[in-house]
């Protein structure tokens, strides 16, 4: 499947700040804990999901099961939306609806034969384009080192590249100092900056290539619930 | 290394005329060696061997046998497999590095083994530009970006950069392709934890038991 045509994302940000992006793509979600990084990086992976997209999501820590895509899609299409549990989590702590699974985040290997089981479970002659999910790169860097983590999201957003995908990664960071931070940040082609004001507002900022740079722009807390 | 400097192939194959064939289109680039069945390639195979070629079918040792041996050994060297069926999604999890469908063109085998060749690379390449990257995330953790922009190291780092990055990516290969993918991944981080090594484990120790019995294919 080539793809050309930009990934539709219009509507996640305030004030149109980022309409789509181009196919090829990696683009990661930063901010501190408890920013809403994960429901952001969801409404980017759910945008297509009522046009014709799949998504093929890996979730490192539990938190991003198929309950959170159906609170943005009305009739969610269970067969477009893959999900890899790498938490090693059980019962309630695991992600719902997850159809592989590896048994620590620390299995690189595992997590990238679950990825191409995913992609040969999912409907791809259906499917206009394929958005990649990553929730979150800070759950590896509790079991890995930074230079493996970064060797594994290079390999990683090279196949996101290769099949014409979107890559939508999570990171918060806070644990590393700043070279650290920006050596990770440095795999991705756009970085979405979350921050809080001393006020205590929300807001939102966009850099990288392949999008129109912004300001720091008001993103209050709800505008990303399910209305 | 070998004694001539060119990347060593391990042909193993039953059928000596088709062995001669591959032997034909390898020479020349790479110093070949040859086996005529599974027993005979774990006594061949070393160090010194860098791509094995392993006929899925064989009498006696089967290639996943051969395979799960050689991983158990844990020499640095990458398997292809050679099958005449059409390789199902197993393969990849069986732990092979490539698979050609049998019979190759002389194109996709020397193709092939080309890519594994550069693949071994891989982690080198990605470390050098790892090295790179974190000397750049130090100096824009120390510098305005103004001083940057004079800065001459900066500029040249960025040119370092930019040519480590396309190194890496060549010795990457086509990761759209499932094997490529899941290969590369496996040159960097190993085996994966899953069921797959034990259930390798488990062939060789029940192939000892039983006096080197045929598995069914």
């Amino acid at each position: 499947m080539r793809r050309t045509e930009d990934y539709d994302v219009s509507g996640v940000l305030p004030e149109n700040a980022l309409e789509e992006l181009p196919a090829g793509t990696n683009v990661v979600v930063t901010g501190p804990s408890m920013s809403g990084k994960r429901r952001l990086a969801t409404r980017f992976l759910a945008a297509g999901l009522d046009n014709g997209d799949g998504v093929l999501a890996v979730t490192t820590d539990g938190s991003l099961g198929i309950d959170e895509f159906e609170r943005y899609v009305e009739d969610l299409d269970r067969d477009r939306v893959e999900i890899l549990d790498c938490s090693g989590n059980d019962g309630s702590s695991a992600a719902s609806g997850a159809s592989q699974r590896v048994s620590t985040p620390a299995d690189l290997t595992g997590i990238s034969i679950g990825m191409a089981k995913q992609l040969k479970t999912l409907p791809t002659q259906r499917l206009d384009g394929l958005r990649y999910g990553l929730v979150t790169v800070s759950t590896l860097l509790q079991f890995l080192d930074v230079q493996t983590v970064f060797k594994f999201l290079h390999v990683y957003t090279a196949r996101v590249d290769d099949t014409d995908g979107l890559g939508v990664f999570t990171f918060t960071g806070e644990a590393h100092d700043a070279q650290a931070r920006n050596t990770i940040l440095g795999q991705f082609d756009a970085v979405i900056r979350l921050r809080e004001t001393d006020a205590g507002d929300r807001e939102v900022q966009v850099r990288g290539d392949g999008v129109a740079p912004t300001a720091w722009i008001p993103f209050p807390y709800g505008a990303l619930s399910a209305e | 290394m070998s004694e001539s400097d060119s990347p060593v192939v391990l042909i193993v194959e039953d059928e000596p005329a088709v062995a001669e064939g591959y032997e034909l289109w390898l020479e020349g680039e790479y110093e070949t060696k040859r086996a005529a069945d599974g027993a005979e390639a774990l006594e061949v195979v070393d160090e010194t061997v860098d791509v094995v070629m392993l006929d899925r079918m064989m009498p006696e040792l089967s290639g996943e046998q051969v395979l799960a041996e050689v991983r158990e050994r844990e020499l640095d060297v990458r398997v292809v497999m050679v099958s005449a069926v059409e390789p199902d999604f197993d393969v990849i999890e069986m732990g092979f590095d490539a698979y050609i469908t049998k019979p190759p063109d002389r194109e996709e085998l020397l193709e092939t083994i080309d890519g594994l060749i550069h693949r071994a690379e891989l982690d080198d390449d990605l470390q050098e530009y790892y090295s790179l990257m974190e000397r750049k995330s130090t100096l824009e953790a120390q510098k305005t970006e103004a001083e940057l922009a004079e800065s001459a190291e900066y500029a040249e780092l960025q040119e370092r950069i930019d040519s480590a990055r396309a190194e890496a990516d060549d010795a990457l290969g086509d990761v759209g392709d499932d094997q490529g993918f899941v290969g590369a991944n496996r040159e960097l981080f190993g085996e994966p934890e899953s069921e797959n090594a034990t259930l390798a484990e488990d062939v060789i120790d029940e192939t000892d038991a039983m006096g080197g019995e045929d598995e069914e294919n």
